[in-house]
């Protein structure tokens, strides 16, 4: 299993979507940075292929006012859940 | 497991640095030990000796340095991507004529090349860029 970090957003950017092409089945999706307004609907809809896979860091929605306000099919992380998704994955792969 | 960080985002510019300092105090919190960063591109301002900020705000290579002298984490800078922008060391200050310098130990001006190496050296490495 790959780790994808993304920090960018679906409004503002296509890497989004580069990053769900280059996406494996077994893979998973970390948002961080402006990576988690994707994890706010309707921009979460972005991701509905790979539900389930799909994580966010908590830091970075409670940075930006937006704490509770995720789409409840990605699951949240801090920085320690951060690290243990890193630990699980064979290796990372950041886009920005 | 030993990490590894490439960071390659300028300190106080984007969240880059940042985020990567906050995940290198969460995974040697966790027990791992993190081997080394690797400064690359705008990263490599976050290696200037003469950064200053204000002393309610994060203090970015104050916290890299520490980390090397905490955690033994070895702090390296690309010297291609760091003499163009003017972040030199005291060697390369002299053989460029230069009055001043920016990178002091521990930082280490090194090649490329030695980013392989870390690759291959290290469990795992991730990646932190604007």
């Amino acid at each position: 299993m790959l780790l994808h970090i993304l920090n960018r957003s679906p409004a503002s950017s296509r890497v989004p979507l580069d990053t769900l092409r280059a996406m494996g089945d077994n893979d998973w999706l970390l948002l961080i940075e402006d990576g988690v307004y994707g994890a706010v609907g309707p921009l979460a809809d972005e991701f509905t292929s790979i539900q389930g896979r799909v994580f966010a860091l908590k830091e970075d929605l409670v940075s930006r006012g937006l704490e509770n306000r995720h789409d409840a099919t990605i699951e949240l992380v801090d920085m320690d859940g951060f690290v243990a998704l890193t630990e699980q994955a064979t290796q990372t792969v950041s886009w920005y | 497991m030993n990490y590894a960080l490439l960071v390659q985002g300028a300190p106080y510019s984007q969240q880059a640095a940042h985020s990567a300092l906050r995940f290198a105090h969460a995974l040697i919190a966790r027990g791992h030990t993190l081997g080394t960063i690797f400064f690359y591109h705008d990263g490599v301002y976050n290696a200037s000796r003469l950064a200053t900020p204000p002393q309610d705000e994060p203090h970015l290579v104050e916290a890299w340095r520490r980390l090397h002298e905490d955690h033994g984490t070895s702090l390296l800078v690309c010297i291609a991507a760091a003499l163009r922008r003017g972040i030199i060391d005291e060697r390369e200050a002299r053989r460029h004529g230069k009055a001043g310098y920016a990178v002091e130990s521990p930082f280490e001006l090194t090649g490329l090349g030695q980013l392989l190496d870390v690759h291959s050296n290290h469990d795992r490495l991730v990646t932190f860029s604007p």
